[in-house]
């Protein structure tokens, strides 16, 4: 468990590296300013750039104006530091008038202003505004680190605090975030799991027989076979209702639950569309009933090892089902 | 303790100044509505079965189960089939414009509309990569993916020009579009569609009222200081989804490493030859059989399977190990996806592994794909910069509407 804790702090990783190699675009206008990262620094920025444009725009009582502001606070304290370097920001976007909002109607305001490139950043903002921004980022972070940490211990196995929070996780997670990862794992699948269905045919003389045994995973099989591009329909239509029939039945096939219907009803609906497409009941048959057996095959051990396993299949028959009175003529699919 | 504030300060003006990874984020926008694009056109001719009202997990059957769970499915809000195959247009139609940054921040939330609809209609019918896109399609609408690489950009660019010539481009679809999906979202709300888990519901609330303030607060002449904020804003959250983007594609590495260290056949070198051998993954038997054909090849790469997805997730801390990584595992996605017959979750995977990308490589591939397209004008990553910054506010005297895309503009 120790490694999935390293795991997850290792997230923060990719963020700053990502940070650190993608500075933000820059104006195409202005190629030779490889735009900074870093927060276009009004202290430092203003004096490079502002006189010429920016006439109103006092810098020197902007920048501590606006440090006491709670979360962004620091940073128009910090950029002297950053600032220096003549890369920082898209230039003439120092504030014009950067002190607060005093003229949020009237336009006329900084009318002198060529259209520079615009101001944007937290140091563009008055204090009333930084502390929104402050605010934002403190409800971001904390969200990010809640959502990290409700899939944390979602997909990790059950453990001390997932037990003890098991509802709070799953109404986090359900249903949008629900995830499954163990990809291949613990161990890969050794079986072959074929279902096979056969049907009670219903002929127009009134008389009943008994198909064979159609291996419904097999065709997928084969349709699989030469397939680059499989369909769902082929690779995890039948494969995963079998799953769900087995994951919500007891040993004897009993279901269990509102899901064991779902599933029973799912699988008798897949086998009587598959016997449909197969014409299992000719030209004239309806099939009244199927049942569905699987049939379950060890893969047999690669030619380079020792390993003995058996290769007996191993069945598992279930009841003979009723088709509803729809399902007896297609109609699904 | 002063270094402390500094790095404090300066993290901070990262995260709030600018959208990081502009390249990475269109790259898995990209990757992602293309993987969902070629599925659903791929699985155009079985899409009845998979998701329509009479398949084999019908409409009344995903109706029952979805009553226990809540998942967002607009698909169970009628029966009929000339909705389905709306639904399903409208699906197919929603992932091509957002491959193509078109109103990015709306199409990624009709994206994700159309991924969670037909993935809760028939959640039987999905794998892992259908997972994938599920969980990227929510995290997307939360990044201003179209910076780089769509159409939204370049009508950004186009705007930017006008304005220099003193044009004042006037957006009219951007409005438009907002009013009818606030139209449709309003008709579903009241219709109570929108019963069940609220995540979904409020989530299409809060963009669509966030677009109307952006739009709001763009218009407004004056200091811009409403516009900044959003601006800065929107860059938060984009930065924010785009670690929890990593960070889920470390944690999917993460599990699937040490779930695996924990199983017999990953410890003792054969795990990987029996995927190769099942019905419902060997595509190409012959193919599978000469992969496995020396069991120290199988045990080679059953070890270096862990090994390098457990690793994965230390390895972001040096760059040039994590290229190493993820060459690799792009390159066994793309492996996987032939020999195990599984295009589509390969794809998803690959497109999730883009996002680890270095800037330098995307550029180039960008120009690449620009000259292969042959057109003269150079296009964004090639050897320009990326800008499609619009104007946070332009001079308050000048134009009143500095916003140039309307209601969606490209950054929202």
């Amino acid at each position: 468990m120790n490694a999935y804790d390293k795991g997850s702090d290792a997230r923060r990783g990719p963020a700053g590296e990502g940070a650190g190699r993608d500075p933000r675009p820059a104006v195409p206008a202005t190629p030779a300013h490889r735009p900074a990262p870093d927060a276009p620094p009004p202290a430092s920025d203003t004096p490079a750039s502002a006189p010429d444009d920016e006439p109103d725009g006092p810098p020197a009582p902007h920048s501590p104006g606006t440090v006491p502001g709670p979360g962004p606070g620091p940073d128009p304290a910090a950029d002297p530091e950053t600032g220096p370097d003549p890369e920082t920001g898209p230039d003439p976007e120092t504030d014009p008038d950067p002190k607060t909002d005093p003229d949020p109607e009237t336009g006329p305001g900084p009318v002198t202003a060529p259209p520079a490139e615009p101001r944007t950043g937290v140091a563009a903002l008055s204090l009333r505004y930084q502390i929104g921004a402050a605010l934002a980022l403190a409800v971001v972070a904390v969200g990010i680190c809640v959502h990290l940490g409700m899939t944390f211990l979602h997909v990790a196995p059950a453990n001390t605090v997932s037990k003890q929070h098991r509802e709070t996780i799953e109404n986090w997670i359900y249903p949008e975030f629900e995830q499954n990862w163990k990809l291949f794992a613990p161990n890969p699948l050794q079986q072959n799991v074929s279902v096979q269905v056969r049907a009670e045919i219903r002929t127009a003389d009134g008389a009943s027989r008994t198909t064979g045994w159609y291996d419904l995973s097999a065709r997928d099989g084969r349709a699989i076979d030469g397939n680059p591009l499989p369909s769902h329909t082929q690779q995890n239509e039948l494969r995963r209702a079998w799953d769900f029939f087995v994951s919500t039945h007891d040993d004897d096939n009993r279901p269990v639950g509102l899901r064991g219907a779902l599933s029973e009803a799912y699988l008798r609906r897949i086998t009587a569309m598959r016997l449909d497409r197969a014409d299992a009941a000719g030209a004239d048959g309806a099939v009244e009933r199927v049942q569905v057996r699987s049939r379950t095959t060890n893969i047999p051990p690669p030619d380079w090892s020792e390993e003995k396993i058996s290769d007996k299949p191993v069945y598992r028959v279930l009841p003979w089902w009723t088709l509803p009175e729809d399902e007896t003529r297609g109609g699904i699919g | 303790m002063n270094r402390f504030s500094l790095a404090l300060s300066r993290g901070i003006a990262r995260v709030t100044d600018s959208p990081l990874g502009p390249y990475q984020t269109a790259v898995i926008r990209i990757g992602f509505s293309l993987t969902w694009l070629l599925f659903l056109l791929r699985e155009f001719p079985h899409r009845q079965e998979l998701y329509g009202p009479d398949g084999p997990w019908s409409w009344q059957l995903a109706e029952q189960l979805v009553a226990t769970n809540d998942a967002f499915t607009v698909l169970l809000w009628s029966d009929s089939q000339v909705w389905f195959e709306a639904v399903y247009a409208l699906a197919v139609l929603w992932s091509l414009l957002l491959l193509l940054g078109w109103r990015t921040r709306t199409m990624s939330v009709l994206f994700m509309v159309g991924v969670l609809t037909l993935q809760n209609r028939s959640v039987f019918m999905g794998d892992g990569g259908d997972n994938v896109l599920h969980l990227m399609a929510i995290y997307l609408v939360f990044t201003r993916c179209g910076q780089v690489w769509s159409l939204d950009a370049r009508r950004a660019r186009r705007a930017a020009r006008a304005r220099a010539r003193g044009d004042r481009p006037r957006d009219r679809v951007g409005p438009a579009l907002w009013g009818v999906l606030g139209f449709a979202l309003l008709l579903a709300t009241l219709a109570g569609r929108t019963e069940g888990d609220r995540f979904i519901p409020v989530l299409l609330w809060a963009v669509w009222s966030a677009q109307a303030l952006w739009w709001l607060a763009g218009r407004r002449a004056g200091s811009g200081q409403p516009r900044i904020l959003l601006d800065v804003v929107a860059n938060i959250v984009h930065n924010g989804a785009l670690l929890v983007i990593m960070a889920e594609a470390c944690l999917i590495y993460a599990t699937a490493g040490w779930y695996k260290v924990q199983g017999s056949r990953w410890q003792d070198g054969t795990a990987v030859y029996y995927p190769l051998h099942l019905e419902y993954f060997s595509p190409w038997p012959a193919l599978a059989d000469l992969m496995s054909a020396s069991g120290t090849m199988v045990m080679l790469v059953t070890y270096v399977t862990v090994a390098v997805q457990v690793a994965f997730p230390f390895t972001l801390f040096n760059r040039r190990v994590k290229n190493v990584l993820l060459s690799f595992m792009i390159l066994e996605h793309a492996v996987i996806a032939v020999v195990l017959g599984l295009p589509f979750f390969s794809l998803a995977m690959i497109a999730a592994d883009a996002v680890f990308l270095p800037t330098s490589f995307l550029r180039r591939l960008g120009g690449l794909t620009a000259r292969v397209r042959g057109g003269p004008r150079p296009r964004r990553g090639g050897t320009s910069l990326p800008g499609p910054r619009p104007p946070a506010d332009s001079p308050a005297g000048r134009a009143p509407d500095p916003v140039p895309g309307g209601v969606p503009a490209p950054r929202t």
